[in-house]
């Protein structure tokens, strides 16, 4: 099985949406990333409609690990479609795979082809589609999964590491005795 | 029909006795009930008369989420469980919030909710997959703690199930039994994990591969944003030699490591804290994760109760923030720019007890236990074991066998002592696993309960010794929380009196829905007049009516209400159901809501004035942190005024039939009328 990691930017993959390591970001498992995902391309919400797979840890909750299409460079989904270039699409500026679902026939090959488990590409049984990341690449402000990402624990495999959290700047003049009992409790 | 934007349209209902199963559209109830707690209460009222007990067969457990659930609205992950308490004292009805995963899964299922009536013939689980919901055996789970049922649920059915279960506290109908989802995220009001226990149900676990629509995506995600900020910062594994908790701060031998976590299905926040690594005694490694909100560090250290600061309840324009942002140290530091700020930031330390030394491991064990065995934290850390700590100091306990030295500072006696409880071992285990309330009166009130503690000491004044009893009992079967007094009781007069009608008028502690939140201005004018003004009422019904609108909607009550926001919650329906309401209609909604809790109330559990008045004067009689103690005279003009803004009768404390049909409710004013209990 491939896994994600943050160093896959090398040849063997395009740009993709990767998880960082706790030390940078833990998930907190939210799933806000799935269900923006879901909206954005469907108007929906639902586990099958996502692009991007949350895998949850329910009790542990530190190892949420999150599954994303690779673009893989080699891109086996698109080589196995029967309508390719009409369903399964390569816009080969962006090194982004995706589907036109207006094309698709539902016969799950890309699926089959998809060389990572768990698959990185879903299937919408209501509309008998296959539906993947496409990097909302129609999307102004691009992948909705970062943009909408609470703490930041995914981004885009090309960009920099997003900054630590900020020292919150003490205030002038220390509004009490001690800070530590301002924790509000519930 | 129309088609519905944001509910899915059906809720089952399903018998444990017989094991059918059917279904109730969710148009019999939404928009006039909202969803989450208002349709539990339309249900209740509907099938639920006066006489039925916790554990009989005819109490229902009705499960709802809101429109708002799994569309990715903030926090719309929380839901809500209700019906007859085991917890409450007297038993009544009552409900219980839960965030976790459960709810949206319910929804991707295909259900808006769940009513569970009758009584199971053989101990069994529900598992409902998308459209099909089966009654199964729960020989396998029996006996588990709640983390190993939910991990066993995956294991028969899959990693995506998510679950609510039991652990044996529910099973063996121990009162203040959770029904727990994920690791410490719970129903913990009320018991509901002993009612599920009454009807031999371990677990209902759900797969849904289906979808939910909001009604308007671009909303949804524009709502997302704003509640978001400041945020979108990163949440690195924090790891510091010091444990920092309300009013504590101790070295910590292997050191704290910790991230933010969140507690419910898409939500926009990460308020928890979680330990990582901490000392297990249920895990074959030793180690173990655990959340950690409010509760939990007060069983690592009590020396004081935990400080205040009028920011947290009160806002003003220059400094408002929600207290998730306060709690996962992502707020913005105080403007000191603002007029305000020596008011808003006039800290209030708590009082000092001296309950126990600060041990980390201890704390841990004690938390984990808890959530393993699906006890509800608030009787267990802020009632039984400050009872014993402050009963064994007033030498109250010496005649209590409980089979090893009574220290509740102690990690073994207290593992011996929540053994005994959850598997109801002896006359102790089982007068214990009755809950705190029962506990006490069955030993004898004014002995075990009332007696004074001479350890409390107040901050504010100068460690003057203020009474409190050793039993911090608030109301209804609850312990103290946010009442000026016992725990977290540093919080100041022109708080606590609004609380105390929240509490007056619930039937449980209705803090955890219903953390108080106004303005500044509201604080200034209340000082004016705390008994006879119309400001400390006034301030209580709005939080009422917020609070049942999050939890009808679903929202979180660490988000909202917002008081310089006051359409939030309208614009969070809106975009779930595409239902335009202004806010006058919302808060009618919510007074529709709470008068229809009220009608249960007096139908089947003869509540009136006098009942609730006197449920809440005791604790009230004690000091709060600065010396007051309540005006008993004054208070009966404040309830007088709380009574005439609700359009209830002053004498009797019942709505009158004007509010009832003022609220669409005709055919309840009916109902009472008929049985008498319309005022005159």
């Amino acid at each position: 099985m491939e896994k994600n990691t943050p160093t896959m930017n090398d040849k063997k993959y395009g740009r993709h949406i990767v998880q960082y390591p706790p030390e940078v970001s833990a998930c907190v498992g939210c799933n806000a990333c799935e269900i923006v995902c879901a909206l954005v391309h469907e108007g929906k919400a639902g586990p099958m409609l996502r692009r991007i797979f949350l895998e949850r840890d329910t009790v542990m909750l530190f190892n949420h690990v999150i599954h994303t299409c690779q673009h893989c460079v080699d891109h086996p989904c698109y080589d196995a479609c029967p309508k390719k270039d009409a369903a399964m699409c390569l816009d080969e500026e962006k090194g982004i795979v995706y589907i036109n679902a207006e094309f698709c026939i539902g016969c799950k090959r890309c699926i089959k082809a998809c060389p990572f488990e768990p698959k990185r590409i879903n299937f919408n049984k209501s509309e008998k589609k296959a539906v993947k990341c496409d990097l909302c690449r129609n999307r102004e402000n691009g992948p909705a999964c970062v943009e909408f990402c609470q703490v930041r624990c995914i981004g885009l495999s090309d960009q920099p590491l997003p900054p630590p959290p900020p020292t919150p700047a003490p205030p002038e003049g220390k509004p009490n005795e001690n800070d530590s009992e301002q924790t509000p409790s519930a | 029909m129309e088609k519905l934007y944001g509910y899915v349209g059906k809720i089952a209902r399903i018998n444990l006795t017989s094991g059918e199963v059917s279904i109730i559209p969710t148009s019999n109830y939404v928009p006039k009930y909202i969803g989450g707690r208002g349709i539990c209460n339309k249900i209740f009222w509907d099938e639920v008369g006066p006489g039925v007990k916790a554990f009989d067969p005819e109490n229902k457990i009705i499960f709802m989420t809101g429109p708002t659930t799994g569309t990715g609205i903030p926090t719309g992950g929380r839901t809500v469980i209700a019906g007859i308490s085991p917890q409450c004292y007297p038993e009544q009805y009552t409900w219980s919030g839960i965030g976790g995963w459960f709810g949206a899964e319910l929804k991707y299922a295909g259900y808006d909710g769940l009513v569970i009536e009758g009584k199971a013939p053989e101990r069994s689980y529900i598992w409902i997959n998308d459209d099909k919901i089966s009654i199964l055996p729960a020989d396998e789970l029996w006996g588990l703690y709640t983390y190993e049922t939910q991990l066993k649920l995956e294991e028969i059915h899959g990693k995506d199930v998510k679950s609510l279960v039991i652990g044996p506290a529910g099973e063996n109908l121990v009162r203040m039994a959770v029904v727990a989802s994920a690791n410490e995220t719970a129903a913990s009001k009320g018991g509901f994990g002993a009612v599920f226990g009454s009807k031999n149900l371990k677990a209902i676990t759900v797969r849904g591969t289906g979808t939910v629509q909001p009604a308007d995506v671009e909303a949804v995600l524009r709502l997302r944003h704003k509640m978001g900020k400041p945020l979108y910062y990163t949440n690195p594994v924090k790891i510091s030699k010091t444990f920092e908790g309300p009013g504590m701060n101790f070295p910590v031998e292997e050191g704290v490591k910790e991230i933010r976590t969140c507690c419910s299905h898409g939500c926009n926040q990460h308020c928890p804290r979680l330990f990582l690594d901490v000392k297990s005694v249920t895990q074959k490694s030793g180690r173990i994760n655990q959340v950690s909100k409010c509760v939990g560090p007060f069983a690592i250290e009590w020396v004081n109760d935990c400080g205040w600061v009028p920011a947290q309840t009160f806002a003003s324009e220059k400094n408002n923030n929600p207290a998730c942002l306060m709690m996962s140290g992502a707020v913005v530091p105080p403007d000191l720019t603002d007029p305000a700020a020596p008011e808003l930031f006039d800290f209030h330390p708590g009082d000092t007890y001296n309950l126990w030394e600060p041990d980390y491991d201890r704390g841990m064990v004690i938390n984990e236990l808890c959530s393993q065995y699906g006890l509800n934290k608030w009787d267990i850390i802020i009632w039984l074991m400050p009872w014993l700590a402050m009963g064994k100091k007033e030498g109250v306990l010496d005649d209590l066998d409980l089979g090893m030295e009574i220290d509740p500072s102690s990690e073994e006696f207290m593992k011996h002592l929540l053994d005994m409880i959850v598997y109801r071992k002896g006359y102790y285990g089982n007068l214990f696993a009755e809950g705190m309330a029962r506990a006490i009166r069955e030993l004898g009130k004014e002995k075990y309960g009332d007696t004074i503690y001479q350890g409390r000491f107040s901050k504010r004044l100068n460690g003057q010794r203020l009474d409190i009893p050793i039993s911090f009992e608030a109301a209804w079967g609850y312990s103290a929380h946010w009442n000026g007094r016992g725990y977290q009781g540093s919080i100041d007069i022109t708080a606590w009196l609004p609380i105390l009608l929240e509490l007056m008028t619930s039937s449980r502690d209705p803090q955890p829905n219903t953390h108080h939140h106004d303005t500044i201005d509201y604080m200034r004018e209340a000082r004016k007049d705390l008994y006879h003004g119309l400001a400390v009422p006034k301030s209580a019904i709005m939080n009422e009516n917020k609070a049942e609108l999050k939890e009808a909607i679903t929202s979180c009550d660490w988000q909202l209400p917002d008081v310089y926001w006051p359409t939030a919650e309208a614009e969070l329906f809106e975009a779930a159901t595409g239902i335009k309401m202004s806010e006058e209609e919302m808060i009618t909604a919510a007074e529709r809501l709470k008068n229809l809790f009220r009608a249960i109330l007096i139908r089947n559990y003869g509540r009136t004035r006098e009942m609730e008045v006197n449920e809440v004067l005791p604790l009230h009689s004690y000091p709060d942190a600065d010396g007051n103690v309540l005006d008993k005279k004054g208070f009966q003009v404040l309830v007088d005024n709380y009574y005439k803004l609700r359009g209830w009768d002053v004498k009797t404390g019942w709505p009158t039939r004007e509010t009832y049909e003022r609220l669409g409710l005709k055919e309840v004013a009916d109902e009472l009328e008929a049985i008498g209990k319309l005022p005159d």
